[in-house]
């Protein structure tokens, strides 16, 4: 047992924290000015946008590890860039549907492709539906979603060019579009072979695993922020750091940030090494831990920050808002805990 | 990153389960007589001596077997799945023995600890030294060869049971206050020790005051340099954590199924509310072993323990009580009126989860210290 990141794991770590470092905002109006395809450059050159793309022999060139460490450090970094969305979420839907070549596509970083959410935002989409989200989406051409079928769910291929409009969300960091109608099946274009019940399984604790290191990113990243922000800051004639209440208040955030990436590490490793049910059960367990903790730290930011922290020109409430979209992305703990339950007291 | 066992772990694990399977005296944990239950801790501690599972973390040279603190971590983990009695806790001790004894020290306590002729205890808190440790009275004054010790200890655990005790008293009162303090070994049944068991809120005798009164040490028996024990007690302090976490995480989930079972004889498995909160308690204890897995995985890659201990305190203390009051949410009435046995006494028993070992307030002190946030 070592449940420690390996030497090349923690380079890649750096890498993608030294790429995160110089696309992310300082405050919300960078967001206007970031130059999102440099970064979207910088995470192909390194290789990054191929780690859920599959070797000769059928494995991921990346493991679940590698993709966590990475979209932890763009949690981080609140870089607004689809890495999620494209180079995860999408690519490992092409790669588990056997449409290899779709999948490479997408990781030279040229195209780009995205995921097709529900309207709570819980789950893939299963089309044709009611009004489904276009999560991620930055960028993209097109989105994935499934259709049921006698073998199986297909997955299928759906242009944004039309039938999509921008919504408002909540999150700046990341692009969403809502379907403005029902999706008709001649929208539809049919990708790869149909996925096992188990295949999609699979997609799923990697999905939640991703999101909770972005989650795990986010707060890691607030939390410090404001840690750093008490050392200067003087009330009183003293640095308000100095101050027990607010010692405790960054001292309980940062524990449930820490907790949260212990629980998402392991997700993170199971993803590629257990097998299909106690991957998920790990995915959900850190997706329902991220998901309990990721507003109430996030809030804890914006009090250490004070007045300033409430202002639309301070950053802490991109942190926010990207913590709060993630934690309903594919389900917050009210989604996950009952499935829990379901595995543990009548071993579904 | 791995988070399974390596094949040497595998197989002292099965090894392991097996001889627990055949040697756990059967009914241990019914035994009600204090004296009894005792006797058998001690007996459990030899049995687990002679099979050679105290003190494999140990150096060789001191009667350890030199493997890494995951075999200790099996250990624990093992005997909370399958119910064994409680572990001996040398660790610590021996710890602070073999980091900061003489040789000749060495060879006269390290021994008799690990084989379990000699149980220790451990005399730090006092009543107006509590998490402010440094700020205790218990005096020691050099007479000749002796040290002359007075003074009052509380939280003593197993202080009516131990045949020795690793004493923290104040040698020099005329220097700030961490720096006055050295540590001592001595014998409990020393004239002029006397021990009061302390039943704690659940009604159990859990631990003990021991007042000193002109109590004479030998030299010989001091650990480490004069003015030394401040850093004698955070050393030990610091090893009181780590392998045996996982013990208790094991014991956690025992008592989780436990609930599970309370909440399915009573037919609360369709209640939403009541399915929530058990995987709610499942993720917490979940969170906590993973969270100890790390900390110990960073031990073994040769970190000393450091204040990231901290974090799994809190997180166990949350675990621990949580599940306590998901219990109570289950049982109602039948806590209260004593149909349900034993839960009441593991409700109190929660309680001091969130002081012993430094409270719940200084766990956070030490986090913000270790964020280097200003003093």
């Amino acid at each position: 047992m070592l449940a420690l990141l390996s030497d090349e794991q923690q380079m890649l770590k750096e890498v993608a924290a030294q790429i995160a470092g110089s696309a992310g905002p300082s405050n919300p109006s960078d967001l206007n000015t970031v130059d999102r395809a440099a970064a979207w450059r910088s995470l192909a050159q390194a290789g990054l946008l191929a780690l859920r793309t599959r070797d000769d022999d059928g494995r991921p060139v990346g493991s679940g590890v590698e993709v966590a460490v990475v979209a932890e450090a763009l949690g981080a970094g609140l870089v607004p860039v689809p890495y999620l969305g494209s180079a995860v979420l999408a690519t490992e839907l092409l790669a588990l549907a056997g449409a290899h070549d779709e999948a490479e596509a997408l990781s030279e970083g040229d195209a780009r492709t995205t995921v097709l959410l529900d309207r709570h935002l819980s789950a893939l989409a299963v089309l044709p539906g009611e009004q489904v989200y276009a999560w991620d989406a930055d960028g993209a051409a097109d989105a994935l979603a499934l259709t049921a079928g006698p073998d199986g769910h297909q997955v299928v291929r759906v242009s944004l060019d039309t039938g999509f409009v921008p919504a408002t969300g909540a999150d700046l960091t990341r692009t969403l579009l809502r379907s403005d109608g029902p999706i008709d099946e001649a929208r539809l274009t049919p990708v790869g072979r149909p996925l096992s019940a188990e295949a999609l399984l699979r997609w799923e604790a990697l999905a939640l695993t991703v999101i909770s290191a972005d989650i795990v990113g986010v707060m890691r990243a607030a939390v410090a922020r404001a840690v750093a922000y008490t050392k200067e800051r003087v009330q009183y004639g003293v640095l308000i750091g100095s101050f027990q209440a607010v010692q405790h208040l960054c001292a309980e955030a940062y524990v449930q940030a820490e907790a949260s990436a212990s629980a998402t590490n392991y997700a993170a490793w199971a993803v590629d090494e257990l097998d299909v049910a106690e991957a998920l059960m790990a995915a959900r367990t850190a997706k329902t831990q991220a998901a309990l903790v990721a507003r109430e730290v996030t809030e804890t930011v914006m009090q250490v920050f004070g007045g300033i922290g409430q202002t639309y020109e301070h950053i802490a409430h991109v942190h926010t808002r990207r913590a709060l979209t993630d934690r309903q992305v594919l389900g917050d703990e009210g989604v996950q805990l009952p499935r829990i339950a379901d595995v543990r007291l009548t071993g579904e | 990153m791995d988070y399974r066992d390596t094949p040497e772990e595998a197989e002292f694990r099965a090894t392991l389960r097996e001889w627990l399977s055949a040697t756990i005296p059967a009914g241990w944990d019914k035994i009600e007589d204090e004296l009894e239950a005792v006797r058998l801790r001690k007996d459990w501690h030899r049995t687990l001596y002679r099979a050679g599972y105290v003190g494999m973390s140990w150096p060789v040279e001191y009667g350890g077997r030199g493997l890494s603190p995951v075999y200790d971590a099996i250990l624990n983990e093992e005997s909370g799945n399958l119910g064994a009695p409680p572990l001996p806790s040398v660790g610590y001790i021996g710890r602070a023995i073999f980091m900061y004894a003489s040789e000749e020290q060495k060879r006269r306590f390290l021994p008799p600890l690990l084989s379990g002729e000699a149980s220790w205890c451990q005399g730090f808190s006092e009543p107006e030294a509590g998490s402010d440790l440094a700020s205790l009275r218990t005096a020691a004054r050099l007479d000749g060869d002796h040290y002359v010790v007075n003074g009052q200890k509380m939280w003593t655990s197993g202080g009516q049971y131990a045949d020795w005790c690793l004493l923290l008293a104040r040698t020099d009162p005329d220097v700030p206050k961490h720096k006055g303090i050295s540590a001592f070994l001595v014998s409990m049944t020393e004239p002029g020790v006397t021990v009061r068991p302390i039943v704690i809120a659940s009604g159990e005798a859990e631990t003990a005051e021991v007042f000193w009164d002109d109590v004479r040490i030998p030299v010989e028996q001091r650990l480490g340099a004069p003015g030394e024990g401040w850093r004698i007690a955070m050393t030990t302090v610091a090893y009181e954590r780590g392998p045996a976490d996982i013990g208790f995480i094991a014991n956690y989930r025992r008592t989780l199924r436990k609930v599970e079972g309370l909440a399915a004889e009573r037919g609360l498995l369709e209640k939403e509310e009541v399915r929530k909160a058990l995987a709610r308690a499942y993720v917490r204890g979940e969170v906590l072993r993973l969270n100890c897995m790390e900390q110990l995985s960073m031990r073994v890659s040769g970190r000393a323990p450091g204040p990231e201990g901290s974090i799994a305190k809190l997180l166990w203390a949350d675990a621990e009580q949580s599940l306590q009051h998901l219990a109570m949410d289950i049982l109602g009435a039948d806590e209260m009126t004593g149909v349900a046995a034993g839960w009441l006494s593991s409700y109190f028993t929660s309680r001091p989860v969130s002081v012993y070992g430094g409270s719940a307030q200084i766990q956070k002190n030490i986090i913000a210290r270790m964020l280097d946030m200003p003093r």
